[in-house]
């Protein structure tokens, strides 16, 4: 119930339209409930042999048929406008808060989950706020006056007439409650079936190369199958259900013509009368229908509530201070003083106690094996994550004291597997500095060594690329992404694992290109292969999340059992390493 | 064209929504063909349902004139067990018709993914290099959901809303000519109206479907790419366009709003009149005598069964026009014909010796697509590879060492020039029989959703536990294999994410392995991994390729230095063939490689 409560919360600044379309709703109701019961009053006129009186309730219901056209034209305007604002003002306030939260948030969800939210269950929210609760109220407005205007005609036969509305309602409701998470079960599999499909799609040439064709079909066909079946319970709730929600309100007909004839015979009520009761309960069977459905809606949008709530109430752990300055000006001078980190979710910390001194403008080349703690040191610079205890400190400054964006803008981040947007390359290039001109992206293109294919493009810098454009290989995206970093001139640059998909001679240019990128800045490089690492001044090991030697070249290999194994067997074998082919974009080979 | 023109063409192309209706409809009504009786039977049910629906009005009519007004308690009696008994047939025959129509419909549509999926199967690579993967899934996942709507609710509102209407008319004709024909006065109205309306909301509702699309798809993406929007500190920019995006879309919908708000009220407004007209009309002459009270009323009370299937059909078609598009879609996919068939009486290879042989092998990728000058990935190569041999081929870049590598496996047949193994021309070989002694272990050792077992007896599922273990032994898998929380049994997730890179690639060698293929075709992997891993990968590589020919593209020194052969390619050709030392020796492009990794190595 507090769900429901805050749900209606969102239609606060619609106050004023929410009160109105139910006013002109409930006028309209009036108009539609007024209509039988005139043209009861004319079958009296009628019956009376009274021309005049006649003509007179025809009008009436011509007066009231265009009162209630304006009635339900402005209803449905101004319910439409509220309802399309409570959907636009849910959506921006769901993604300004997914923007707000930090990343560690993100780590610990799958993107699907996360996109449910955002569009099902927000669906399924806007919908009732939209129009399920104006209908609802409609619903239960027109039953409310319409059992009222038979009850006032003649009560008992009302009593007979309307006993099957609660059940309506009631059984309504409980094919709603019950039909529901079989619909949802079905959402499931046919998300199972999808995977299904794009798994057999994607991993086609594996699929070819052995002949596993069959195979695939038979599970696939089995994936179908489940969905069959479970659309099938739905379709059996349904086929008992709804034709019985039908049946009800029959049997009440069917007493107001058993019991009301008896009472016309007996002269105890007009022929009108009877026929309006009759034309009245015609016109409550919509109502008593769509009450039950919209209940269930109603239950439907607070479990959907609830879990829009979970997000929404997710306070963003990574905030900047109130009043934070900006990160003060420097040349890029980092420290890690004793950090211990562990992410959000993980039994054992990331990094162990870490400090490490990295003067301005110099390079720092971070190697180990697997999970020894590379990528979380970096991304701890632009304070992608915070650290337990210790401190990070950018030109003397702590970073989760500073302003997050102005400290974000001085870093740049380019990783091994880039991503880009789906937008144009100039787009994509100029990601941190929208503003730039063609010159200048241009100018970092060629820089990253990346004008050549640029320009060969179909449309050049305007061609699309992503998802809904050119597919470009893992080399090409790469120099894209450090041409992205170069536009954004940081002061620190962190290249990680940036070089590990482009071949030697691709390396070899966007080395030239590095050095040139990385002077006058403070630059961190993860890397696997020693022609890489030579491009830094010194070299951090780490080991199990520990920093565990630091130096140059030639005393670490001195010093450091751990790196001299990594310069012996360390990579620089993949002498011809290739760029994945731009039409293998589909599982290799 | 003129303005005028290029108006009706709009206006046409509205109406009609969809090309090529006749053969869509006939490939709906194929689908349905295996279940004809229960569709017969759905139809009976329909229809019984719809006249059992239509029946309360007569017989109130019944009620009032003879019951009533004529104070016959019997006839009344009977009229309400009439009653009541009309409301017991709706209720078993909607019943009966929603299990048909969800039945027949959920099945049929079952079948069409069936035969999509099927008809995937036998497309060739070609085909799915030209084509995105998320399109191809859609057409089985999101163009079959919206079939759905069509025939599930589609098909039964058209049969349902036309037999109302059409009883409906018959009974108004019944219960009082005269009257009937003063209603039917308003339909050209009515007609005119939902023409109108149907015309102005076809695009809207397209619109609105393209706008909440971009939505999602924005969300999505940025959702994906969380990590750069952090880093790069560029929320504020998502938000804005975000933002409009979301503007649009309320746009969009504040037309069909419009549209709305226009047309319905309107029906109404027409059934009240008509109400009016027939009340005035036929009020007169019920004072008159010429008509009775009970034909009256039970008119009024038919006329909502007049406007209400109007508006129905009318709704509908927005969901046919989607329907139709998915169809469109469906079918131009089915059209696509398999260019790689086995041909008529084609060779059943027996167990191979594993001779390959290239011999003037050119190939492009889009031939005859009209261009002029074609791109040519291979030229004029020729290659002998004696069985148990290992190639290393080497390249650029787009050399055409993974085109080469393909003709093998006949993901691909030649432009010119003919592949062929043990001295048959692989066009003349039953694909499947090839195939079947053909492993190939792509870049990034793709594995299917499933357990380590499945994965490792992919190509041959009969394979006992005792054969899995030995095949992962073999490769140097076993040991992290049982590390695993449930050993063989762990899922590997989707695409094997519950795996690291190496061990990927290594249930991939395991997997090729136990096919025990003749030939082998691998693309190395340039993953990088540490260094402990790499020292697995490259001692299961090495059994793995013991005893076998093998089409390596290989991008490490140590499997380069023991091939048999290498070859060099450059811009399609066949730069150099010989061993390390020979090529070395020869001072080519080899060496010019070679030297540039040297470089590197010492940097």
């Amino acid at each position: 119930m507090r769900t429901f409560f805050r749900l209606l919360g969102f239609l606060r600044p619609y106050r004023a339209g929410v009160l109105w379309s139910l006013g002109l709703a409930s006028l309209a109701i009036a108009g539609t409930v007024a209509i039988p019961w005139l043209t009861g009053r004319a079958i009296d006129r009628i019956e009376a042999g009274d021309r005049g009186g006649l003509e007179l309730v025809a009008l009436a219901i011509a007066g009231a048929g265009l009162a209630r056209l304006a009635l339900t034209v402005a209803r449905r305007l101004i319910a439409g406008r509220v309802s399309l604002g409570v959907e636009f003002d849910l959506r921006n306030r769901m993604y300004a808060h997914l923007q707000s939260l930090e990343l560690g948030f993100f780590d610990g969800q799958q993107t699907g989950q996360l996109m449910s939210r955002a569009t099902v269950d927000l669906q399924a929210v806007r919908f009732f706020l939209g129009y399920g609760l104006v209908f609802l109220l409609q619903s239960f407005l027109t039953l409310a006056i319409g059992a009222a205007a038979m009850l006032i005609l003649e009560p008992g036969l009302a009593a007979i007439a309307l006993s099957p509305v609660p059940f309506v309602v009631l059984i309504g409701w409980r094919y709603g409650r019950r039909n529901r998470p079989a619909l949802q079960e079905v959402q499931q599999r046919i998300a199972e079936l999808t995977a299904t499909a794009e798994e057999n799609v994607s991993g086609i040439r594996v699929v070819k190369a052995f002949a596993r064709e069959r195979h695939q079909v038979a599970r696939f066909r089995h994936s179908v199958t489940r969905v069959f079946d479970q659309a099938m319970v739905s379709t059996r709730l349904r086929a008992f259900y709804n034709p019985f929600i039908g049946f009800l309100p029959s049997l009440g007909l069917a007493a107001i013509l058993f019991f009301g004839g008896r009472r016309v015979i007996d002269g105890t009520l007009t022929l009108g009368e009877f026929a309006a009761f009759y034309a009245y309960l015609l016109m409550l069977i919509s109502p008593m229908r769509s009450l039950g459905i919209f209940l269930g809606m109603a239950q439907r949008a607070v479990a959907s509530g609830a879990r829009v709530f979970q997000i929404l109430d997710r306070a963003p752990a990574m905030t900047s201070p109130p009043g934070a300055p900006p990160l003060p000006p420097g040349d890029g001078h980092v420290e890690l003083r004793g950090v211990t980190m562990t992410y959000p979710g993980a039994a054992e910390p990331s990094l162990h106690d870490v400090s490490l001194d990295v003067a301005a403008g110099t390079t720092l080349a971070l190697v180990g094996g697997t999970a020894s703690g590379k990528t979380t040191l970096v991304s701890l610079i632009p304070r992608l994550y915070d650290v337990d205890s210790g401190a990070v400190l950018v030109d003397g400054a702590d970073v989760s004291r500073v302003d997050m964006a102005s400290l974000r803008h001085s870093v740049a981040l380019v990783t091994d597997d880039p991503f880009l947007f789906s937008a144009s390359v100039h787009e994509n290039i100029s990601y941190a500095r929208p503003d730039a001109t063609r010159a200048e992206v241009r100018d970092a293109a060629r820089r990253a060594q990346a004008a050549e294919f640029v320009d060969a493009l179909p449309e050049g810098y305007d061609t699309l690329i992503g998802e809904r454009g050119l597919t470009l290989s893992g080399g090409q995206r790469q120099r894209l992404a450090i041409a992205r970093a170069i536009l954004a001139d940081p002061r620190i640059l962190i290249l990680d694992d940036a070089t590990s998909s482009v071949d030697a001679s691709t390396e070899q240019e966007i080395k030239s290109a590095l050095r040139e990128v990385m002077a006058g800045r403070t630059t961190f490089i993860v890397a696997h292969r020693l022609s890489t690492i030579s491009l830094a001044d010194e070299i951090a090991v780490l080991e199990g999340g520990r920093l565990i030697a630091r130096g140059t070249h030639d005393e670490l290999q001195d010093r450091s059992d751990l790196y001299r194994e990594i310069v012996e067997k360390g990579l620089p074998d993949q002498v011809f390493l290739t760029e994945k082919p731009v039409e293998a974009e589909v599982a290799g080979l | 064209m003129s303005r005028g023109a290029a108006i009706r063409e709009d206006i046409l192309r509205r109406l009609r929504g969809t090309s090529g209706r006749g053969r869509k409809l006939r490939g709906l009504i194929e689908l349905l063909r295996p279940y004809r009786w229960r569709v017969a039977a759905m139809f009976v049910a329909l229809v019984l349902g719809t006249a059992a629906a239509l029946a309360p009005a007569p017989l109130a009519k019944l009620a009032i004139d003879d019951g009533i007004v004529a104070g016959d308690l019997a006839t009344l009696n009977w009229v309400v067990v009439a009653f009541v008994a009309s409301a017991l047939v709706l209720w078993a025959a909607s019943a009966l018709q929603t299990y048909l129509v969800g039945w027949v419909g959920q099945r049929a549509l079952q079948d069409l993914r069936i035969r999509i999926f099927e008809h995937l199967q036998t497309l060739s690579i070609g085909f799915y290099s030209r084509k995105r993967a998320g399109v191809l899934v859609s057409r089985m996942t999101n163009d079959v959901q919206a079939l759905d709507q069509l025939v599930s609710d589609g098909v039964v509102t058209l049969f349902q809303a036309s037999l109302t209407l059409l009883g409906t008319i018959a009974i108004l004709i019944v219960l009082d000519a005269e009257l009937a024909l003063l209603t039917f006065l308003i339909v050209p109205v009515v007609l005119l109206a939902s023409l109108a309306f149907r015309i102005a909301s076809a695009d809207a509702y397209r619109i609105t479907r393209e706008k909440i699309a971009w939505i999602t798809s924005y969300l999505q993406e940025t959702l994906s790419g969380v990590r750069v929007v952090r880093a790069f500190g560029q929320e504020r920019r998502h938000l804005d366009r975000f933002s409009d995006l979301n503007e649009d879309n309320r746009q969009a919908n504040m037309k069909t709003v419009y549209l709305n708000a226009a047309y319905f009220p309107a029906i109404e407004l027409m059934s009240a009149l008509a109400t009016v007209g027939i009340l005035l009309y036929g009020g007169h002459q019920a004072i008159d005598g010429d008509v009775t009270v009970g034909v009256l009323v039970a008119f009024v009370a038919a006329l909502n069964n007049f406007f209400d299937p109007i508006q129905q059909l009318s709704q509908l078609y927005t969901t046919y026009q989607s329907g139709m598009a998915a169809l469109d879609k469906i079918f131009e996919l089915l059209d696509e014909s398999p260019e790689l068939v086995d041909k008529p009486g084609a060779l059943e290879l027996g167990r191979l010796r594993g001779e390959v042989r290239f011999d003037g092998v050119s190939f492009c990728y889009r031939a005859g697509v009209g261009d002029a000058d074609p791109v040519w990935a291979l030229r004029d190569v020729s290659i002998e590879v004696p069985p148990g041999q290992t190639v290393a081929l080497v390249g650029a870049t787009g050399a055409g060492k993974s085109t080469l590598a393909k003709l093998v496996a006949r993901f691909y047949d030649p432009t010119s020039g003919s592949v062929s193994v043990d001295g048959h021309d692989l066009r003349d070989v039953r694909a499947e029989s090839l195939r079947s002694q053909l492993g190939v272990v792509p870049q990034e050792g793709f594995l299917f959703s499933g357990s380590v077992r499945d994965n490792i007896a992919f190509g041959r599922p009969e394979a006992t536990d005792e054969e899995v273990a030995d095949a992962a032994r073999a490769v140097g898998a076993h040991e992290f294999v049982q590390a695993l929380p449930e050993g063989y049994d762990t899922e590997v997730g989707e695409r094997g994410s519950h795996l690291s890179a190496g061990q990927r690639q290594l249930i991939a060698f395991a997997r090729a392995l136990i096919a025990d293929p003749r030939i082998l075709v691998l693309d190395e992997a340039t993953s990088n991994v540490d260094v402990h891993t790499e020292s697995r990968i490259e001692e299961g590589l090495r059994r793995l390729l013991a005893g076998r020919t093998a089409i390596v593209i290989a991008h490490r020194l140590s499997t380069i230095r023991r091939a048999g052969q290498i070859v060099v390619l450059e811009h399609g050709r066949v730069a150099e063939r010989g061993t390390h030392d020979e090529l070395l020796a020869a001072r080519g492009a080899y060496w010019r490689l070679h030297r540039d990794w040297a470089e590197q190595a010492v940097a």
